[in-house]
């Protein structure tokens, strides 16, 4: 394999491995399936991961020789969708022997696919939370509150991070805003502690919250514990947001 | 009356878990195994709550384990990684009234900040509130990835095809 096919490949490879950690995948996957992909060209895979950026190294398994590339991890939405069909594409890599140009092409594929409707995704959210009110024992008008305060606060996130306001601030806002909103319920309903305490919920951050977990268990101790602190802001500026909406309101609920 | 009651629980849970997986922007195959699995989840924890009489925090780690295992059957039979089937079916489990109570409880210790007597009981449930929801949180998080190691070398083949062609 010539050098520049080699370093063609390497680039490729750290593309594929920072769009996985940048769309929420843990790091060992991201090891694995990067490795498994290198494999099926005949190349030795070696990464190491921090938290905003990758180095990787590409070595030709007939040659020896190899190139390094330092990658920095974009910040993408989290998408459960890409973590899936990427990892697909890493063991059709395997099985299939797909050549480099067919595994880029559905690498592009797989990354430029339409996602969701912005609009669906705030209508699905905001009656997941309302139901989630539900399960707390709250009443209808509670779940009615819920759902508004949700919507608007799904809306104004999709917005700000659109924009790419800094994530932390866009969780204060969005809990202030959407707990705003559902404190409305105090007015007309008799659960709207619950519906105060449930209307924030969207915002949080599952996916990091669990990857740091596996990432700690499986000895990739730095980029668990970057997860982990990642997830405790952002837990902590939902709670910044909503106590805003507590101490307006204080004097009502006591 | 007990049928309907864990009926009503589970479809409200698997409705709420549909909605926060489509936050994540997940694959159009895997929602209705999301919505299973956090009825099923959410299902077992009120049964073990409200009839067995188990606190939140235990009843959570066995709502969150049987997720984490249906995670890795569903995930077979639909080719998909893990956690993208149980992260957002645990989301329905989330201690959300705790964690509100305990941010209630701190803002109103400190709006008795002149007169510590009136707080304490303030503090008493900041505390009590904070630790249900912290262990709630964290017997989730173990709940779902324990399988995850069980089952390890298969958990790390589920995008596989099932019948790889042979070279």
């Amino acid at each position: 394999m010539k050098e520049t096919e080699l370093r063609e490949i390497a680039l490729f490879l750290s593309k594929y491995a920072s769009t996985l950690w940048g769309s929420g995948v843990h790091t060992s996957r991201v090891i694995r399936n990067t490795k498994r992909i290198g494999e099926a060209l005949n190349i030795e895979v070696k990464i190491a991961g921090f938290h905003k950026s990758l180095i990787l190294s590409a070595i030709d398994k007939d040659t020896q020789v190899s190139t390094n590339v330092l990658e920095i991890i974009p910040h993408y939405a989290i998408s459960f969708r890409i973590n899936k069909n990427l990892s697909m594409l890493s063991w059709e890599a395997v099985d299939d022997q797909l050549s480099f140009e067919e595994i880029k092409k559905r690498f592009t594929y797989w990354v430029e696919k339409e996602k969701m409707h912005p609009m669906l995704v705030r209508i699905l959210a905001s009656f997941a939370n309302a139901s989630f009110c539900a399960l707390f024992g709250g009443n209808w008008r509670s779940m009615v509150a819920v759902f508004l305060g949700t919507f608007i606060g799904m809306f104004i996130k999709q917005e700000m991070l659109h924009k790419k306001y800094n994530p932390f601030l866009t969780s204060v806002f969005c809990a202030l805003m959407s707990s705003l909103v559902a404190s409305t319920a105090v007015i007309y309903s008799a659960t709207s502690e619950i519906a105060l305490a449930t209307s924030v919920l969207f915002l949080i951050p599952g996916v990091p919250l669990i990857n740091g977990f596996i990432d700690i268990v499986e000895g990739h101790i730095l980029t668990g514990s970057a997860r982990l602190i990642n997830a405790f802001l952002l837990i902590l500026s939902i709670a910044i947001g909503l106590s805003f909406t507590i101490i307006f309101i204080k004097h009502i609920l006591t | 009356m007990i049928l309907g009651d864990i009926l009503f629980d589970a479809f409200f849970a698997a409705a709420a878990g549909i909605g926060f997986g489509v936050i994540s922007d997940p694959p159009l195959k895997s929602i209705p195994s999301i919505a299973i699995l956090a009825a099923i989840g959410h299902a077992t924890r009120f049964c073990l709550m409200t009839y067995g009489g188990i606190d939140i925090a235990s009843a959570s780690l066995v709502g969150a384990l049987i997720i984490g295992l249906g995670s890795f059957l569903a995930g077979s039979i639909i080719r998909c990684p893990m956690t993208v089937l149980s992260i957002p079916a645990l989301l329905p489990m989330v201690p959300g009234i705790f964690a509100y109570k305990t941010i209630l409880s701190l803002i109103m210790f400190l709006s008795h900040s002149s007169n510590i007597e009136a707080g304490t009981p303030h503090l008493q449930m900041f505390w009590s509130n904070g630790l249900i929801a912290i262990t709630t949180t964290f017997n989730l998080a173990v709940g779902a990835i324990l399988p995850h190691f069980i089952f390890r070398e298969k958990a790390l083949s589920l995008t596989r095809h099932r019948h790889p062609k042979v070279h």
